[in-house]
């Protein structure tokens, strides 16, 4: 075990430098310079070269790379964001990713639970109505655009609060930026249901994706699980229905389901660029997005970073998840 | 059985989901002295130095004063900082008396030293408290040779030579005074801990959040009448439009011409306008072949129903333009007649190009334009898009290019169009600002230089020049009716529109004027009471 998880590890680093160094370089390419970005009709052409000179950035792209990686390993410092000059990568990075991180959250709770019941209905009453109607509903989950399920959100509920975390002129400023766990810890009621308010249509709109895809993969890991022997056994010996599904096939198919589950939260934690742009979601993804067309390399390469490094944090989470839920996977590193 | 508790269940969950989303949120319990003013994007520093970002400069002009400013409805410059103010030694000397007993938002108090302080820290290089700053407003103040103090509150300037701009150039927010204690204090920090005279103080400031102001009670004109001002950046357009429906923001601003038309006339809504001192228009790279040829930028003005165009992308909100000078401000070309739509004329002048170089109809052309809305065109696809189809009428083959605005400039700048859609606001309500900085041949240059045309005329050049260091208002008028009849008969660009200035605002504020400068001034604003 403890050399699978060194192996893993190893690897994950591995992933994690080459992920930086490809975004590093590919910002760079762009043919974008920062300092017009910021200033657009208003840069001072002569004292454009000098800007990018006293940066560095007129330097050999894998000398920057170098001395990128070095300031990252020495002092973890990310750099600062030229477009914003008072704000540091870290603290851009510290206010974005709470947001990110609570709408993921609340995107998966919505998402899992309901994802899981409905592909379990459609396994064990397959083929019938409620099949057909999770089926149908998890095929328009896929289809729909989010920007577009967001639009019609909005218009349905268009009393519903959007734009903000809290209301403009609430008297609370928020420490981490995990504003509704804060305002609860606080104990202020009213701030925290607001803070939901502002969230929720937000959440909904990116459940949709994950959602669908968690119900199909329950649904293919639970036909496959209801069909085998152990089931007809356990059937066979008395179980109730539910019972069995629940304690015996349920358990079954979850590596699968957890696998694809886990795969989702990666992606939504990395940004939805796409909810978080029509709900003015102050998150990760615009952040990025934002950063790249500005050229703000800092942002770009810092971002890019703690991304990359949530991203396979997270897999590599989900490969000890499966070796704990699942012993023929433990088994067979150890042998080998 | 256990379908009916899987359906319960199911039912349920959808039940407590749009439960949450359900019901009114209704305003916000707010203050009546609160204003909440909703904008695109946040501010990116608060030290006016080290900014361009309209966004910024909204939240500028309510925490620093300069020393000469608008009138609160008119664009006549009177005093604000400088009480007093004598021009000597033919336009190459002026000297300021300060008001006395100003402070700034740190307790310190304003006096010549702190002016001299601030024009030190905006025009030298190695003053030992820029901090980095960027100063891109740098080229508007270098006509400015030496700042002193002559006592307690009194400031010279001495000029490089007369300058006809040094006093509007002192109204633009780069001129803001900042208290020197606090640039001191705060270095590269200053930018989120401002300190100037304005009306409002910064009381917090949450990063894509909110930005909250405080009303300034010893402000020099008398405490503002609100008690808080928060700006709120939400980058989509419809949700603004729909906070402000709500409620939930007071002000909004450079919405769409198709949102703003769907708010006008519903109640609780107030829709302000102003002719816009902008321009939006089409620049030709002279330097590309066929557009060198007269003709051929001459064809093109032709093909353009300007009225038209303002009717489908700006649902009727602009007035045509014949020059890059707006109509709304002094020195527009009065007597300048605009070229007819005339698509036959065009078609007669490109047969006669084709014919004298041997080229083949229909030209082919490209045609840059941004994807962002700007304030002088809010619909740029669908311009690009119609200015396509009138030159495909008279045998003009047009492929739209579009690009990031951020981009979009670099681009034109670096001369890789062949047609392009650009636009100006301007910066000091001086047409120096439009007719220098857009078409003047010092400004040809491929890293951020404005004359995107690469219009070279050394007449027009002098004209602006000569326009530049006269002070008489008669003869610069003069000056720029000559420069922009050549520019006319020359036709660099092809000057389509000057937008309106509209912003929805709820009918309980009060007080709150759109100033012809666009500038977001809300010392005089107020909420009304029991209408919320």
């Amino acid at each position: 075990m403890i050399g699978f998880l060194a192996r893993r590890l190893l690897l994950s680093l591995l992933t994690l430098l080459v992920a930086v160094s490809l975004v590093f370089v590919a910002v760079r390419l762009l043919p974008n310079n920062p300092v017009l970005a910021r200033f657009g009709q208003h840069a001072v052409p002569d004292r454009v070269a000098d800007e990018m000179h006293k940066q560095g950035w007129d330097q050999p792209v894998l000398v920057q790379l170098g001395r990128f990686l070095r300031q990252v390993l020495t002092s973890g410092d990310l750099g600062k964001s030229f477009i914003r000059p008072t704000e540091s990568v870290a603290q851009g990075l510290s206010r974005k990713l709470p947001a990110t991180i609570e709408l993921a959250l609340a995107a998966l709770l919505v998402a899992v639970p309901l994802g899981i019941a409905a592909g379990s209905a459609a396994a064990v009453w397959r083929n019938g109505w409620p099949d057909l109607i999770c089926m149908s509903g998890s095929l328009l989950g896929v289809s729909v655009p989010v920007f577009f399920l967001g639009i019609c959100l909005m218009s349905v509920f268009s009393q519903m609060p959007t734009g903000l975390r809290l209301p403009a002129t609430a008297d609370f400023q928020s420490r981490t930026g995990f504003v509704v766990v804060e305002t609860l810890l606080a104990g202020r009621l009213d701030l925290f249901l607001a803070a939901l308010k502002h969230l929720c249509l937000p959440a909904l709109a990116l459940s949709s994706i994950p959602m669908a895809i968690i119900a199909r993969v329950t649904r293919n890991s639970m036909l496959q699980a209801l069909a085998a022997d152990y089931i007809r056994t356990a059937r066979a010996k008395g179980g109730s229905r539910w019972g069995v599904v629940l304690g015996h096939a349920l358990p079954n198919a979850a590596v699968e389901v957890s696998n694809i589950a886990g795969f989702q939260a990666g992606m939504l934690l990395s940004g939805a660029v796409l909810t978080e742009t029509v709900f003015s979601w102050p998150g990760m993804g615009r952040y990025l997005v934002e950063g790249v067309k500005d050229s703000d390399y800092a942002v770009v390469q810092g971002g890019a970073l703690v991304v990359a490094a949530m991203f396979i944090g997270l897999n590599l989470l989900l490969d000890l998840l499966h070796a704990w839920l699942d012993p023929r996977i433990r088994l067979l590193h150890s042998s080998s | 059985m256990y379908l009916r508790i899987f359906c319960g269940v199911l039912c349920g969950a959808a039940g407590l989901v749009l439960a949450g989303c359900g019901g009114s949120a209704g305003p916000p319990a707010t203050n009546s002295r609160t204003l909440i003013y909703s904008r695109g994007t946040d501010a990116d520093t608060l030290d006016p130095l080290d900014t361009s970002l309209g966004e910024t400069v909204a939240v500028l002009v309510n925490l620093y004063d300069t020393l000469v400013t608008y009138d609160d409805r008119t664009l006549d410059l009177v005093p604000s900082l400088a009480e007093s103010w004598e021009m000597g030694d033919e336009g190459r000397t002026w000297t300021f008396r300060l008001r006395p007993g100003v402070l700034f938002h740190d307790g310190t108090t304003l006096d010549a030293e702190a002016v001299v302080f601030n024009f030190r820290r905006l025009l030298e290089d190695d003053f030992p408290h820029g901090y980095g700053a960027q100063r891109p407003y740098l080229p508007n103040f270098e006509m400015i040779e030496s700042v002193e103090a002559v006592g307690p509150l009194e400031v010279r300037f001495r000029l490089k030579a007369p300058s006809a701009v040094f006093l509007n150039n002192l109204a633009m927010f780069p001129a803001s005074i900042v208290s020197p204690s606090a640039v001191r204090t705060h270095q590269e920090a200053l930018g989120v801990n401002p300190a100037g005279t304005g009306p409002f103080r910064l009381d917090a400031w949450e990063r894509d959040q909110r930005i909250v102001l405080r009303a300034f009670d010893d402000h020099w004109r008398g405490r503002p009448q609100l008690d808080r001002v928060i700006f709120i950046p939400v980058a989509e357009n419809s949700i603004r439009a729909q906070q402000l429906v709500r409620g939930e923001a007071h002000i909004t601003d450079n919405l769409p011409p198709a949102e703003l038309d769907a708010l006008e006339g519903q109640s609780g809504l107030v829709i302000q306008e102003q002719q816009g001192l902008n321009v939006g228009y089409l620049t030709m790279q002279m330097e590309r072949p066929p557009l060198d040829h007269l003709k051929v930028r001459l064809a093109i003005w032709h093909a353009i129903d300007k009225q038209r165009l303002i009717d489908v992308a700006y649902s009727g909100h602009g007035q045509t333009s014949v020059s890059l000078v707006p109509p709304a401000m002094w020195g527009h070309a009065e007597g300048l007649q605009d070229r007819q739509y005339d698509p036959q004329r065009s078609r007669e002048l490109l047969a006669e190009v084709a014919a004298e170089r041997n080229l083949t109809l229909p030209l082919r052309m490209n045609l840059f334009f941004m994807e962002q809305p700007r304030p002088y065109m809010q619909q740029p696809r669908q311009i690009a898009v119609f200015l396509r189809d009138a030159l495909q009428q008279v045998g003009i083959e047009v492929k739209l290019v579009p690009n990031d605005y951020r981009q979009h400039f670099q681009r034109l700048s670096a001369g890789e169009h062949d047609l392009g859609l650009a636009g100006w606001t301007t910066d000091n309500v001086d047409p120096d600002n439009f007719l220098f900085s857009l078409l003047d041949k010092s400004n040809i240059n491929d890293h951020g230089g404005n004359n995107l045309s690469r219009y070279a005329s050394e007449e027009v050049h002098q004209l602006l020049l000569e326009a530049q260091r006269e002070t008489d208002r008669g003869r610069r008028e003069q000056l720029y009716r000559q420069a922009q009849q050549r520019i006319f008969d020359d036709a660099p660009i092809v000057p389509l529109v000057h937008t309106d200035v509209r912003i929805a605002q709820r009918a309980e504020v009060q007080g709150y004027y759109l100033h012809p400068s666009s500038l977001v001034r809300l010392r005089q604003a107020s909420i009304g009471s029991g209408t919320r």
